[in-house]
């Protein structure tokens, strides 16, 4: 069982949508956050959503109970979200990214894709990593081939994973491939 | 006896509640109403799911329910509320139910379930019309780009990734809503194009954009996002081009596919949903319109209201994501929206339906005529252009009272 956190968003459905192919998926929205049936979930995803995730203290609290127990992946402010909780800064950027079609090149790090792989993905944020971020198990693991931004993370330690882009956005062209991987790594 | 088309006009110059529905190939004419429900968010759930199935009748047309759901009547559907604003205190939304057809194709063909319906019953009544050429505008150029700016920083803050900013033009006026309404329809006859004529209120519209087509476990929804203004010389294909490498219409219409198919994947099946026609031009008078069709199975114990809280108040005009966005909206406008980014349109007794996004409409309620029209911040707007657009969104319809 998968159970997805929604933060309220307008893209949270295609993500279940996928996410469904592979296995049961239950939603919840954010103010409504059920514990039991967190509890008797394999896997927690952290949804997109509005704002900072200073904003969305209870998926702090989820996470911070569930590492290295359950897998947790984040998709955009949910990526955002697992950085700020392993103590990053989310800050704005200069150049914005709302229905975007990006290059994001797969890094030497990555246990989940070929190094190099280039995928074209859908991005929606106006936030982003602010680096130099160092941990010594989350990996940044794809980068945008064009601002270098951070694009997605692994920790393969404790089985955290995020992607920044949506692999749900119609503007993704390998989306399914992407949320398979991960959901089965 | 009158002849259906004289018949047809009789009605037009009388004051008797009509409605007008434009559908391929002509117009319905809906009329001779037997119930009209105002509605409310107490009794809205319970309408949709349950009287509309209770209306069987012999002819299966009028098997219906028409009316129009105002924006904050959606907005308190989906559990938003709106804080107190300046307000006509209007209709939150009414649907009527008829007991006569009339379809204009190339034939006027009458059905009804009235056995006289023809002995129109008009009472003498004196149409005091007026309307004014001018209109006041709620936001001038400096307080909607004092807006622009404000919202420009929620972008920035990841707060939406897309606003629209409303405007309201009124005026005093008592239109003769039919008459206006087939002046519109000469000159911009769009596909949803809709007429409420009732005893204290009229509507009329030349909406464009379909939200709900629903037959069987099939739903269909064509959100509008990306409009160029149209001269004289201009082609479609050039539109095409423009649309095309036009990077913020561009973007900004992907946006709202993706909402879309969010908001449909609600309510469908796993891996129904999909894009039909992706970024065609439709042509309009004034404007050029970027259009994407969605279709998606529905899940099965699906209800009118599970669609309708899915789907409504449509997306593509107010922006993305649409609960913080309509949040940010509230926060700001001082003016209820009324009927604007509402809905009209209509449900059958078998659960099909069809309902499209109230734009580019007239309001005419206690003698004051509202047209409102919105376009959409995005990181890349220029306020001068956006403030602009809408004029032009308001244009064809503020033409009327010029002439």
């Amino acid at each position: 069982m998968i159970y997805v956190i929604d933060h309220e968003d307008s893209f949270t459905y295609n993500l279940v949508h996928l996410l469904e192919g592979f296995a049961p998926t239950y939603v919840s929205n954010y103010y409504d956050i059920n514990w039991r049936q967190l509890e008797k979930s394999e896997i927690i995803i952290f949804s997109p959503g509005p704002g900072n995730p200073s904003n969305y203290l209870e998926t702090q609290k989820v996470y911070k109970n569930y590492k290295g127990k359950k897998k947790i992946i984040g998709i955009c402010l949910g990526f955002q979200q697992i950085l700020y909780a392993e103590n990053a800064k989310i800050v704005p950027q200069k150049k914005i990214y709302h229905g975007y079609q990006s290059k994001v090149k797969a890094l030497k790090v990555s246990s989940l894709f070929k190094p190099n792989k280039v995928f074209l993905t859908g991005r929606y944020h106006s936030l982003k990593l602010k680096e130099p971020f160092n941990s010594s198990s989350l990996k940044i693991s794809m980068r945008c081939v064009e601002s270098n931004v951070a694009m997605a993370i692994e920790d393969t330690i404790n089985n955290v994973y995020g992607f920044q882009f949506h692999p749900d956005s119609f503007l993704t062209v390998d989306g399914k491939f992407l949320i398979q991987k991960v959901l089965q790594f | 006896m009158l002849n259906n088309k004289e018949y047809l006009n009789k009605i037009f110059q009388s004051n008797k509640p009509l409605i007008i529905y434009k559908t391929i190939g002509g117009y319905d004419v809906y009329t001779d109403f037997k119930e009209k429900i105002t509605l409310n968010s107490k009794n809205f759930k319970n309408f949709l799911n349950k009287k509309t199935l209770q209306s069987k009748s012999p002819i299966k047309e009028l098997n219906c329910y028409v009316g129009f759901f105002g924006f904050q009547l959606l907005c308190e559907n989906i559990k938003i509320k709106i804080p107190k604003q300046q307000s006509l205190n209007f209709y939150p939304g009414l649907v009527y139910k008829p007991q006569t057809i009339i379809k204009i194709r190339k034939n006027i063909v009458i059905k009804s379930l009235l056995k006289n319906f023809r002995q129109l019953q008009t009472s003498k009544y004196e149409n005091k019309y007026f309307y004014q050429k001018k209109f006041n505008l709620n936001l001038d150029e400096s307080k909607y780009s004092n807006l622009f700016k404000h919202f420009s920083k929620k972008i920035k803050l990841g707060e939406t990734y897309q606003i629209k900013i409303c405007q309201t033009y009124s005026n005093k006026s008592n239109i003769d809503a039919v008459n206006f309404f087939w002046k519109l329809m000469s000159i911009n006859e769009s596909p949803e194009s809709f007429l409420i004529r009732d005893k204290d209120y009229s509507i009329i519209s030349c909406s464009p954009e379909t939200l709900i087509e629903k037959k069987k476990d099939v739903i269909i929804t064509k959100p509008i996002a990306g409009t160029l203004n149209r001269t004289k010389k201009m082609t479609k294909k050039f539109a095409n081009n423009f649309f095309k490498k036009n990077e913020k219409e561009s973007k900004e219409h992907n946006m709202i596919v993706d909402m879309e198919r969010n908001d449909l994947s609600r309510i469908c099946n796993t891996g129904t949903v999909k894009i039909n026609k992706l970024k065609t031009v439709e042509q309009y008078r004034d404007l050029y319109h970027y259009v994407t069709e969605i279709k998606g199975k529905l899940k099965k114990h699906i209800t009118n209201h599970d669609i309708i809280s899915a789907m409504m108040p449509g997306g593509s005009v107010i922006g993305c994501p649409k609960i913080n966005t309509i949040k940010l909206l509230n926060g700001r406008e001082k003016l209820n929206r009324n009927i604007y980014t509402g809905s009209f349109g209509y449900i059958n007794a078998n659960g099909d339906m069809r309902f499209n996004i109230i734009i580019r409409s007239i309001l005419n309620y206690k003698k004051r005529a509202e047209i409102s029209a919105a376009s959409g911040v995005v990181i890349d707007s220029k306020p001068k252009r956006e403030y602009k657009e809408n004029y032009i969104k308001a244009k064809s319809l503020l033409d009327l009272f010029k002439t």
